[in-house]
């Protein structure tokens, strides 16, 4: 509990620094509050925790799913602070609500009630529609603000409706609650609770954007400010599929005739569809954006396996994908400084002058694609495995299928960045925040894909 | 999976909307006049546009006074149960409080209460 009350303080305490005319302390406020609260993370470690009448249940699953957001925000972080000039304004409410962002996110893995987790993700979208929107002055900052927002409160509606729904089929909104009512049932739920359920899943599946409800996506991640593309690819994905997981998983497994066809249809569909339309791609955000889809369709066969391995094959893909995004992504943010484009040819020749990014991008696509020896393709054999133990081979060899063509787009960069013609390379001078998260996630993604049992083992 | 009730419940979903609208269109009488596609103003006759740009500060203000409006209703249940719960729940309304004064504090230092 104190983990999630010190980063809803440091959210304030940022907040209340920049109102109080003291510029310059958010990023060191932000990173002392962030590692307090991965250090006492770790000490809720076995402890099982069950908070506020259940409400909130802090067990080893939310442990290592909070480490991992609480890391990726503070990589976010950093680039956050080397990228948005001292002269922006509202510069300390950005980092501000960056920090709430994750406090709800906290709450969307930890939730043992559905109003929590409807707490969790409406703060986070409130967050990131803001977030969204951050620079005020540029059209395309606007305009997808706006998009996210509209759709992203229609989802939430339907989300809450199904919340509702299941509310008035079992009469309770607690979890032991609606495990006592489906036992007294026999697994057998009424059509109000089954529609209640589908809607419920459609918010969520929204919140990650999975096919067929990715369609924002590729416009919200091109037009906001890339940083917060950052944020959104990387820890907000992790988050939602984390809440999808335990929903699933942990509190609906009895009922799982009842969900999985939806579930295996979509995530076929997610990383088919996406990798298909990723394809023709131009831009490199969008084309990031479609592989995000791509991943959340990979990242819902865990909820699928459910078996003693598929909450391990989630962390490893979970860690592996947002490190491989914020390295990528973050590369581009250093070229769009420079170039002012995200066009794929912006890259061309710049492995001449940029020896250490175009390293980073390199590692980055080929861990997303899932080559040897980085986390990616640990990470896509445990998963393809756990779900090839429960039975669902068809969807394994849809997942290898779309993986080998997702190869064709991930290594058009790398074509490009080894291509010789250096006419419009220009030498991008990194900031030491900058160094440090490509240093960091490197690192993370080289020593998950050659010892991907340090994160396995946990759970 | 009961998929015919998901069905039905969709079937209804859009008779029940789509009734409603075609319904309405074609049962009342209609008659037409200008006045009655004029914005509604007191009764007297509209002077001059009506998209007009309000101050940013009546939203302020508005939002302002929701929070404490806000805080009044989490207060009456608290003071009904002040007595039975005890000094923990003084406690704890009073990190509400503080939370919602640091709220204000942070209004109040970026001039959301000076009227512009």
């Amino acid at each position: 509990m104190e983990v999630i009350i010190i980063i809803a303080l440091t959210g304030i305490a940022i907040m209340m620094a920049g109102a109080l005319n003291k510029p310059g302390f958010s990023l060191w406020i932000a990173i002392a509050g962030l590692m307090l609260a991965f250090i006492l993370n770790f000490r809720l470690w076995n402890t099982n925790l069950h908070l506020f009448n259940d409400m909130i249940v802090y067990d080893n699953f939310a442990v290592v799913f909070n480490a991992l957001i609480i890391v990726s925000s503070a990589l976010v972080f950093l680039l956050f602070h080397s990228h948005y000039s001292p002269w922006e304004k509202h510069l300390d409410e950005i980092a501000a609500l960056l920090i709430f962002a994750c406090t709800s996110m906290m709450l969307m893995t930890s939730y043992g009630n559905l109003v929590v987790l409807f707490i969790g993700i409406e703060t986070m979208s409130i967050c990131l529609y803001v977030l969204a929107g951050s620079r005020k002055y540029e059209l395309p900052s606007n305009e997808a603000a706006l998009k996210y927002f509209l759709l992203g409160s229609f989802a939430t509606g339907v989300m809450l409706f199904g919340i509702a729904l299941i509310y008035g089929a079992s009469g309770s909104f607690d979890f032991h609650g609606i495990t006592s009512y489906l036992t007294s049932t026999g697994n057998q739920t009424s059509s109000m609770f089954s529609i209640g359920l589908l809607l419920l899943t459609v918010g969520l599946l929204f919140k990650i954007a999975a096919v067929p409800f990715h369609f924002w996506a590729p416009d919200v991640y091109e037009g906001s400010p890339t940083v917060i593309t950052t944020f959104m690819g990387s820890t907000v994905k992790i988050a939602g599929v984390a809440a999808l997981y335990r929903l699933y998983a942990y509190h609906f497994a009895a009922i799982k005739p009842i969900w999985a066809t939806t579930i295996m249809i979509v995530s076929a569909l997610s990383f088919f569809a996406a990798v298909l339309m990723a394809l023709p791609q131009k831009r490199f955000k969008r084309l990031l954006a479609y592989s995000g889809i791509s991943h959340a369709g990979f990242l819902l066969m865990a909820v699928l396996a459910m078996n003693q391995y598929a909450a391990s094959a989630l962390l490893l893909y979970a860690a592996s994908y947002s490190l491989a995004t914020i390295a990528a992504f973050t590369v581009l943010v250093e070229v769009i400084e420079v170039r002012w484009d995200d066009e794929l040819s912006v890259f061309k020749g710049m492995g001449a002058k940029n020896k250490f990014l175009a390293f980073a991008l390199i590692v980055a696509m080929l861990s997303m694609a899932g080559i040897p020896p980085f986390s990616g393709f640990m990470a896509k054999f445990m998963m393809f495995s756990a779900v090839a133990e429960s039975g669902y081979i068809v969807l394994v060899v849809f997942g290898v299928i779309a993986s080998a063509i997702s190869l064709v787009y991930y290594l058009k960069p790398i074509t490009l960045i080894l291509s010789k013609d250096e006419s419009n390379s220009t030498n991008i001078k990194l900031s030491w925040e900058v160094i440090i998260v490509l240093v960091v996630t490197l690192t993370l993604t080289l020593i998950f894909g050659i010892f991907p049992g340090l994160l396995t083992g946990l759970l | 999976m009961s998929s015919e009730s998901l069905i039905l419940f969709f079937i209804v979903a859009v008779v029940l909307v789509g009734g409603a609208l075609i319904f309405s269109s074609l049962v009342p009488a209609k008659s037409f006049n200008p006045a009655k596609s004029e914005p509604y103003e007191c009764g007297i006759p509209t002077q001059g546009k009506t998209w007009l740009q309000f101050n940013v500060g009546y939203y302020l203000f508005a939002i302002l006074f929701l929070v404490f409006d806000v805080e009044t209703v989490f207060l009456f249940p608290w003071a009904v149960i002040m007595k039975t719960v005890g000094m923990a729940a003084f406690i704890e309304i009073m990190i509400f409080f503080l939370i919602l004064g640091l709220g204000l504090l942070y209004a109040w230092k970026k001039h959301a209460l000076i009227w512009e």
